[in-house]
């Protein structure tokens, strides 16, 4: 009898896409970087389904880098702002309290 | 898609959550001063997809859909997504059987995905009749 080899390609584990991630960025830190992240994440799973690994592999990478790169432009955004927040109200303070000792 | 691969990840992800979600409670986005504004809209005057989303945030949590609607509809409609992802992200750190997996790695969901963030940014954008009522 002739032995035929069962012949299975194992693909690999599909990488991570990063399109929830991309979405929480893109809605609540307001970045197109965000958007960006969800080019990349729908292109690791077409990439993935024409058996594209490396690139899907690339594109994951690339869709975990913007949606990173959104969520800390976003908190330093954040950061900033809320320094320059509490200065102008810590100098709204000190003005009203120098104008009730003169009142 | 949301992965949580360790119970370390699933603090910091639920500390976040429950900590935001006190703090859009119980203060409104549209009268205080400490909720930072769109950094898109700030430097361009335009609007970005995720605009309104903060008052969104706010009014979901008190249950007034349709008024968070009126600030960003597409935070309204990503809401059952996002709770999905994240039961989805709960089970799978505890199971061996993985959930979401068709959903979140399907091309043709995460394309959908895209075509309506872009349209929605672009069409929120032009101020006439229907459309201004996408504006946040």
């Amino acid at each position: 009898m002739e032995q035929t080899p069962q012949q299975t390609i194992i693909p690999p584990v599909r990488p991570k896409n990063w399109l929830v991630e991309s979405i929480l960025v893109t809605i609540f830190c307001c970045l197109p970087f965000g958007i960006a992240g969800i080019v990349f994440a729908a292109q690791v799973n077409s990439k993935y389904d024409t058996g594209d690994y490396d690139g899907a592999l690339k594109s994951s990478a690339d869709a975990g880098k913007w949606t990173k790169i959104g969520l800390f432009v976003g908190l330093a955004f954040l950061v900033l702002y809320l320094i320059f927040i509490f200065l102008l109200g810590g100098a709204a303070f000190w003005t009203s309290a120098s104008m009730l000792r003169n009142n | 898609m949301l992965m949580i691969r360790t119970k370390k990840q699933l603090w910091i992800v639920s500390t976040v959550a429950i900590a935001g979600s006190l703090l859009y409670f119980y203060f409104d986005p549209s009268f205080n001063r400490f909720f930072p504004p769109c950094p898109f809209n700030w430097l361009t005057g335009l609007y970005c997809p995720g605009c309104g989303s903060q008052r969104a945030f706010h009014d979901t949590l008190h249950g007034h859909l349709s008024s968070a609607a009126g600030h960003n509809i597409l935070f309204v409609i990503f809401l059952p997504l996002l709770f999905f992802a994240a039961v989805v992200a709960l089970h799978n750190l505890f199971s061996k059987k993985k959930w979401g997996q068709r959903l979140f790695y399907s091309a043709s969901f995460a394309r959908i995905i895209l075509t309506v963030t872009l349209l929605f940014w672009i069409l929120r954008n032009i101020p006439a009749a229907p459309f201004n009522l996408l504006a946040p």
